[in-house]
């Protein structure tokens, strides 16, 4: 697959950076706005779905290969668990509690304890597998058309 | 009245999911049963006139530390709303199993139709 025509590639190659940035957005202050790690991932994804459609499958593969993706979307995963179990070894012995007292006041960036580390760590493991759902679907039906 | 179009929505998802011999025609009845339950369970917690359940600077009182108290009176229900993100969540992935089970079962037998779809052993 050799992507679409060149308007659509200038055009998506000035859209996807805009799309990222907002995605980091969601889930950046998820704690404070409608969002979080869920939507901004879904955001995320998106974005690397328009480049896929724009340029093409293997332009995609060369940018994210399928290791990696796979690999973020476990880091994700661990990481969550991580910032859950660290709540529970530290201070107060609750799975899931707090555990980063900083220093910052109420509707600012810094103000949330774990719950924004918790809502990236949740954007990438849902920006990863959403991808790697949309990509997997996509190669069967590859493949499928490659067999007859 | 609302809940009664709910309740319809769902009866159109489950004849669509039961009826129909397409396998893609099911998995789409069987996402619309979801959705109708999401709408339902939405609907649950609305409240008229209320507002979004987010607590900003106008629903926070600086001098008392805490939150303004016409807050809880004014606020939709953000429990119902809470467990239909997670519901949407476990809906996308199951679409995702489902439509790879379809795009499987079309790449093995050629047919999305369920009647014609007789080999399956083993």
């Amino acid at each position: 697959m050799k992507g679409m025509t060149i308007i659509v590639k200038t055009v998506s190659s000035w859209v996807k950076m805009l799309i990222v940035l907002f995605g980091i957005y969601i889930i950046l202050f998820g704690h404070l706005t409608p969002g979080g790690g869920f939507a901004g991932g879904v955001i995320l994804a998106s974005s690397y779905l328009l480049i896929m459609l724009a340029f093409g499958r293997e332009f995609v593969q060369k940018d994210l290969p399928l290791a990696l993706d796979s690999k973020l979307d476990c880091l994700g995963a661990l990481l969550f668990a991580m910032i859950a179990v660290l709540g529970l070894v530290l201070f107060d012995k609750i799975f899931f509690s707090n555990f980063l007292y900083l220093p910052g006041k109420e509707f600012e960036l810094i103000s949330a304890g774990t719950i924004p580390f918790s809502n990236i760590a949740i954007g990438l493991k849902v920006g990863a597998s959403l991808f790697l759902v949309i990509f997997l679907l996509s190669t069967f039906r590859r493949e499928t058309s490659a067999n007859k | 009245m609302p809940y009664a179009l709910c309740f319809l929505l769902f009866m159109l998802g489950l004849y669509c999911a039961v009826v129909k011999k397409n396998m893609v025609k099911i998995v789409i009845g069987i996402m619309v049963m979801e959705y109708a339950v999401n709408l339902f369970l939405v609907m649950l917690g609305f409240r008229v006139g209320g507002i979004a359940p987010i607590i900003d600077r106008a629903q926070y009182d600086p001098v008392m530390q805490q939150v303004a108290a016409g807050f809880v009176n004014n606020s939709v229900d953000p429990l119902p709303q809470a467990l239909v993100l997670t519901s949407i969540v476990i809906s996308l992935g199951s679409l995702a199993l489902m439509i790879s089970i379809c795009v499987r079962t079309y790449e093995k037998y050629g047919t999305f139709d369920i009647t014609q779809i007789r080999r399956l052993k083993g």
